[in-house]
């Protein structure tokens, strides 16, 4: 237990620099409120947590596992509708919500992995868009998931932390942040784990992989299965921070490739990776989106995102932590 | 008998890889396996591993049949190899590379490192413990291989061409290497090898195959002088004269 507790909470294998930015980190989080004051300012940030919350999960299957997924808003939308439903008809608290939504994701996600792990590469990247993009038409089309006019939740009248409703966006900030420490001190776990290195190992080679004794497949699938898990918790944030839910906000094709992009800008593979993909993408995300939409010029931005992607496919696989660590290590010689 | 093959044939469409080797490791000793290239005998060695299925044929572990077994079960059971060309886990640091082996038998992570420990010192590795595989000489990345099949903790480890590559002052220090290890881990070792110094003085029994088949077995000096392996690696003029 002592050592369970360790392996959770414990960076002391990451060099000090690597710990004194993540304390920093915290703390510019943490007082963040108090200093910016403007409502467009805390939507970002909490944009941003929350998209880095959502790399966290997807970097296990596309960072570690190396296996590219571009249908995460499934479980995204799993966890939102899941959350949002049970609080429509039942009332349920939102804590109940959450692992529900959770198993529901994670429960679908073992189902399809099981087909679609017997493809590898581009194929497999092909098959969890498709997976998702049926998702989203099926709840387009039943009408039990409200369809295309979606799930308004009831608003409450007093701050309430059973259905996490609150008036004021400071509290929904520490709430996305605490959700995301959570996810990060679990994938910090998950790194130092078993299962961890030998996801590692099916993603730099699977004949090297088996050949030490891992099932690959199974490894493949339960990794697959974990991420499921994971994107549903940034998916239930999402019903009660916007209060709204439809199918083209929580699960589209957009969603997916933007998590994966954050990723992959950020540095796939690494604990850090998501937290500086999403720190960069997410503010420009939001200011391009607003400044090329004020002029009339949409579509702009998704030009310099492509571009940015190539560029990163082209000259740095590790993103932009690819980028520090070998400069670090030019540095140490 | 460690390691027995029956009759294994393996086919790939009309092609005939193996045709009907038998044979038989002993356990601790060391078994060399040569022929000319294209004779088929990484296919044997896959077969053996898991990677393919043979066609037809049996393949016992300790007196387990472990024909068709996948290449997960093979390790764990006790068979580990190295690969022809090296590979490494190359986004991977080489403590890692090492730490990857030595799950196979625990989920302790602190075992694990320990172990690691002991075969990075073992191989002479400790000092580049936090370098990549891809930054390190070929010799090397070779003992990375090796510490790696090692952490599995086998008894029956398989080299594929270990020395293929690497000068002579290389190919003796993994020489050395190689019995110094089987020495301290208990080893039965099976190697494929084209550098013919490294495995004639290293194995007791020499195998050799030509064409998919088994055409001579027995000890190095012996077999070096038959006409039928004189024949299969310079042709029929050279086993005449």
């Amino acid at each position: 237990m002592g050592r369970l507790l360790k392996d959770i909470f414990s960076f002391e294998d990451r060099p000090r620099f690597e710990r004194i930015g993540f304390l920093i980190f915290i703390l510019i989080v943490l007082i963040f409120p108090w200093v910016v004051k403007s409502a467009y300012g805390r939507a970002v940030m909490i944009k941003f947590l929350l998209f880095a919350l959502f790399g966290l999960g997807w970097n296990l299957i596309g960072g570690y596992g190396g296996q590219v997924d571009l249908g995460q808003a499934k479980n995204v939308g799993f966890g939102a509708y899941a959350t949002g439903l049970m609080m429509l008809w039942w009332n349920v608290p939102f804590w109940v919500t959450v692992p529900v939504g959770m198993v529901i994701a994670a429960a679908e996600s073992f189902g399809v992995a099981y087909p679609m792990f017997r493809l590898k590469g581009h194929y497999f990247a092909i098959a969890t868009l498709c997976v998702a993009l049926v998702w989203k038409e099926l709840f387009v089309f039943w009408d039990w998931t409200g369809g295309a006019r979606g799930v308004e939740i009831p608003i409450r009248p007093t701050p309430n932390f059973t259905y996490m409703q609150f008036g004021s966006p400071i509290h929904y900030h520490y709430f996305i942040f605490f959700l995301f420490l959570t996810q990060l001190l679990f994938m910090n776990w998950f790194r130092k784990s078993k299962l961890g290195y030998e996801c590692q190992a099916v993603r730099d080679d699977e004949e090297v992989a088996a050949s030490l004794g891992i099932n690959v497949y199974r490894t493949k699938v339960i990794a697959y299965t974990i991420t499921g898990g994971l994107g549903a918790v940034g998916g239930s944030f999402m019903t009660v921070y916007y209060l709204y839910i439809d199918p083209d906000f929580v699960m589209p094709l957009d969603l997916s490739i933007l998590i994966a992009m954050t990723v992959m800008v950020g540095g796939a593979g690494s604990i850090w990776g998501p937290i500086i993909g999403a720190a960069l993408l997410i503010p420009l995300d939001m200011y391009l989106g607003a400044w090329l939409g004020a002029q009339k010029r949409l579509g702009i931005d998704f030009m310099i995102y492509a571009v940015m992607m190539m560029v990163i496919a082209a000259r740095e696989p590790k993103g932009i932590w690819g980028i520090i660590e070998r400069m670090r290590k030019k540095r140490a010689g | 008998m460690l390691l027995e093959v029956k009759n294994l044939f393996k086919e790939f469409g009309g092609v005939i890889a193996n045709a009907d080797i038998s044979l038989e490791v002993r356990e601790g000793m060391i078994m060399g396996l040569i022929g000319p290239n294209g004779a088929g005998k990484t296919t044997l060695f896959n077969c053996i591993a898991g990677y393919y299925r043979p066609t037809r044929g049996r393949i016992l572990f300790d007196g387990k049949d472990i024909t068709g077994w996948p290449s997960h079960q093979v390790a764990r059971i006790g068979i580990a190899r190295t690969f022809q060309g090296t590979k490494t886990l190359s986004n991977m640091t080489v403590e890692e590379n090492v730490m990857v082996g030595a799950f196979c038998r625990t989920h302790d992570r602190e075992v694990v490192r320990k172990e690691a420990q002991e075969i990075m010192e073992l191989l002479d590795l400790k000092e580049k413990a936090q370098s990549l595989p891809t930054e390190l000489p070929i010799a090397m990345q070779r003992r990375i291989e090796l510490a790696r099949a090692l952490a599995t903790k086998p008894k029956l480890l398989m080299l594929d061409e270990i020395a293929a590559g690497l000068n002579p002052l290389e190919t003796k220090e993994i020489l050395q290497t190689i019995k110094r290890i089987k020495e301290e881990r208990k080893l039965t070792l099976f190697l494929i090898e084209h550098v013919m110094e490294f495995i004639m003085t290293i194995s007791e029994i020499v195998i050799v195959m030509a064409a998919g088949r088994k055409i001579a077995e027995g000890p190095p000096e012996k077999v070096a002088r038959e006409p039928k392996v004189i024949e299969a690696y310079l042709g029929e003029k050279y086993a005449k004269g």
